[in-house]
């Protein structure tokens, strides 16, 4: 039995390209960069290339990076660092309604330091309200974090003319964008969003897990979350993960190389499963619309059992999917996010997550949409 | 054209534009845009025309807006859409445009703006101010109730330029990198350490449109190659704000050594410094750059009195330029920080100066003396031996 992963948006598998820089640093090139001698420098050198890599695929300059352990931690230093660096200016911060965790979680413990942390409303197509954005946001209003793909169901959300919208009431505010599920599947560049910041884990793109970057297009430094030895201009201390990182940066010039291909084929793919999926009657869950949602991921509401159940079946045939993210998987709860599309509680549970890679073939997501068939025409996952 | 159909509109400034060489200027200028854009767009299309450059990226527009602020040569620069030069065609691409810029402004606020109109098409059937009118006629009525025209101060001032080929509409401007196009006014030879002074005079130099050549003088085996790295990453940022940089390492330890050996030590900074200024002058004619750039201010170190800056200047014959000779400290690293280079120059690593600094230096140093002390030394075979130990680094943009 071959199996069949469509779970992509949890994690990728690393490229073979990606894979093969890597090596020499996971072998006899093990300097610090930090050191002043040649295996230091050669180090230093491989983590200078990887920067400007990085910085080339995402419409930055070099200096604006900041490698971290991955998107939580760059999520986690862009809400929390932002919101402390500024918290003179003012304590209003408003975060997406669909928010991952390691965006709303640090936002939500600001309330602690006397910030005021607001959600945003999603509109009647659970697209992001913006309406409601030009309503809240606020003179004092010193940060808005977004989703830019949502990792549920794949809404892309229209971040260019929010940051407009933000920057038009709140000149001060920084706009940090989660684009943590969006490189690869849209395109990720820095001043065509018009943000301040945006945060990048390596493993959604075919890169190493433990990496991840911030990148800084303001010259607002947020306050670091740890205290070292000044690595990473004093906002990331630690000895860099050279390896890591350059994996990361090999990762996201793929992807951003491959991007118009790649979205053409996801579209393939979205479009084999619906098609064959087409005598189930299943819903797709696409706020926002086809054109508003990548067809990287695909969220199907399915009838009866709890998608848990559905996975199990699948994965019993060599089919690997999700129910939510992965994250909540583990936390074992309710998605948030499904929540705030306005299902309630037995239907954000029937909700099965397809996500594909690059490399996913047509023909792969075909045989995984027959399974889903047969299995819709077993009375027990059939019926309530 | 990318599927939007974005353009990036870049003016540039009157200073230079009535002079003779005005069309090596604009010729300088479109290569250097050619350049700044080749890694990130090499598709991207580049034309001079009528008192604009006008670039036409392949994807991307708004980051090879960005890229183009580092261009010297440009007064602003701004994102633009293009439409056939008809008085209709500009009217509905103008309301689109503005319609999409208005989406920035809460709904309930009223936003003042104007439209401005640029005519280079005398042929074109509308005046500007006919066509202001003509683009503000179409308007969609449900926009009326949230603008409020405002002639002197708009928030919102949509503008366009009318030209034979195509006619461009855009909202905003930003302000570009000034200066003039580097490289149309000549070549100089940049000395660079690793400190925050240096890069930033290299830096002026170029925006007044020299080509700057970097030179760096290490102490290896005194200093390790972890210096180099540092010069090599300034000098990277730098690049980005010319078409091509060379930079040149030249070993400075075997000087170092016979200075201290040999002269005073009050003198030795001084007499390094010559020596540097004698090696620039000698890669100065090798490069045919016609002048010696240092981040010298006056008074900011001891080396760095009328004095001292006497005696190192008469080591060589090319003139000194001296872009920093009136700045602050606190001027020069605000400049540093927008440049990119500040992080880098204050990052720890001992330089080729730090290694063999005397503890007293003099601060008014007497050429006569400086004369005096350089009998001593074997100054030519010293200054053969540092040029072929040279190292050479071609930089792209």
């Amino acid at each position: 039995m071959e199996a069949l992963y469509l779970d992509n948006a949890a994690t990728t598998p690393i490229a073979p390209e990606v894979r093969a820089a890597m090596l020499p640093h996971l072998a006899e090139e093990f300097g610090n960069p930090s050191s002043r001698h040649a295996p230091g420098v050669r180090a230093a050198r491989a983590l200078e290339a990887a920067r400007e890599e990085l910085a080339r695929a995402v419409g930055a300059r070099p200096e604006e990076l900041v490698f971290t352990s991955g998107g939580t931690e760059a999520n986690n230093l862009a809400v929390t660092g932002f919101a402390r660096a500024r918290a003179a200016l003012g304590r209003h911060v408003l975060i997406g309604a669909t928010e991952h965790p390691c965006v709303r979680e640090p936002a939500l413990a600001l309330a602690a330091e006397g910030f005021t942390v607001e959600s945003l409303r999603l509109d009647a197509r659970g697209q992001l309200d913006l309406d409601d954005l030009a309503r809240r946001v606020r003179p004092d209003t010193v940060l808005v974090a977004h989703m830019l793909v949502n990792n549920e169901f794949g809404t892309l959300y229209p971040l260019a003319r929010a940051a407009r919208l933000v920057r038009a009431t709140a000149p001060q505010a920084l706009f940090h964008v989660d684009a943590v599920q969006a490189l690869g599947k849209v395109e990720v560049s820095l001043p065509e969003l018009g943000v301040t910041s945006l945060a990048l884990g390596a493993h959604k793109f075919h890169g190493p897990k433990g990496v991840g970057a911030l990148v800084l297009a303001t010259p607002v430094r947020p306050k670091p979350l740890f205290l070292g030895g000044g690595q990473e201009f004093g906002l990331r201390p630690g000895t860099e993960n050279v390896a890591g990182i350059v994996g990361l940066a090999r990762a996201a010039r793929l992807a951003d190389a491959a991007l118009a291909t790649s979205r053409a084929h996801f579209a393939l793919l979205r479009d084999a499963l619906l098609t064959t999926l087409a005598p189930a009657g299943f819903a797709r869950i696409e706020p926002g619309g086809p054109d508003g949602t990548t067809p990287a991921i695909v969220a199907l509401q399915l009838p009866g059992a709890p998608a848990e159940a559905w996975m199990h079946h699948l994965e019993a045939r060599g089919v690997y999917t999700s129910v939510g993210s992965a994250c909540q998987a583990k936390k074992g709860g309710l998605s948030p996010a499904l929540l705030a599309l306005g299902l309630d509680e037995r239907r954000a549970k029937q909700v099965l997550r397809l996500s594909f890679a690059r490399h996913t073939r047509v023909e792969e997501v075909t045989r995984a949409a027959g399974h889903l068939l047969e299995l819709a025409r077993e009375p027990a996952l059939r019926a309530p | 054209m990318n599927s939007t159909g974005e353009v990036v509109l870049c003016r540039f400034g009157e200073l230079w534009l009535k002079g003779k060489n005005r069309g090596e200027f604009e010729r300088v200028l479109v290569r250097n845009t050619r350049a700044a854009l080749a890694q990130i767009d090499p598709e991207v299309k580049v034309e001079r025309e009528h008192g604009l450059v006008i670039v036409r990226p392949t994807r991307r527009a708004a980051e090879a807006a960005r890229r183009l602020r580092e261009v010297f040569g440009y007064s602003s620069i701004s994102l633009a859409r293009g439409c056939a030069s008809t008085p209709d065609a500009i009217a509905q691409l103008g309301v689109q445009v503005f319609g999409a810029a208005l989406e920035a402004y809460p709904p309930d606020r009223v936003v003042t703006f104007r439209i401005k109109t640029q005519r280079a098409d005398k042929r074109f059937p509308l005046t500007s101010p006919q066509l202001d009118v003509h683009v503000a006629e179409a308007i969609p009525s449900e926009l009326v109730p949230r603008i409020r025209v405002d002639l002197g101060h708009a928030e919102l001032v949509l503008g366009i330029h009318v030209r034979k080929e195509a006619s461009y509409v855009y909202v905003g401007r930003e302000s570009g990198a000034g200066g003039l196009p580097t490289g149309s006014i000549g070549r100089a030879v940049a000395l660079l350490s690793g400190g925050i002074d240096s890069p930033v005079a290299a830096w002026m130099t170029m925006k007044r449109g020299c080509e700057v050549v970097l030179l760096s003088f290490h102490s290896y085996p005194w200093v390790g190659e972890a210096f180099e790295r540092k010069v090599e990453r300034l000098a990277k940022v730098l690049a980005r704000y010319q078409t091509r940089t060379r930079l040149v390492f030249l070993p400075l330890a075997e000087i170092q050594q016979i200075v201290k050996d040999q002269t005073p030590p009050a003198y030795r900074t001084v007499l390094y410094r010559r020596m540097m200024q004698r090696l620039a002058n000698r890669v100065a004619h090798e490069e045919r750059a016609l002048a010696v750039v240092t981040g010298e201010s006056l008074g900011q170190v001891a080396s760095q009195t009328l004095e001292n800056l006497t005696c190192i200047e008469q080591a060589g014959e090319l003139p000194v330029l001296r872009p920093l000779i009136a700045f602050d400290k606190p001027e020069t690293i605000a400049l540093a920080q927008r440049i990119g280079t500040f992080a880098i120059s204050i990052e720890n690593e001992p330089d080729c100066c730090t290694v063999f600094q005397p503890e007293r230096p003099i601060l008014r140093g007497r050429i006569e003396d400086c004369v005096r002390a350089e009998r001593a030394l074997p100054l030519e075979e010293l200054l053969t031996r540092a040029l072929a130990g040279r190292r050479v680094l071609d930089l792209g943009p």
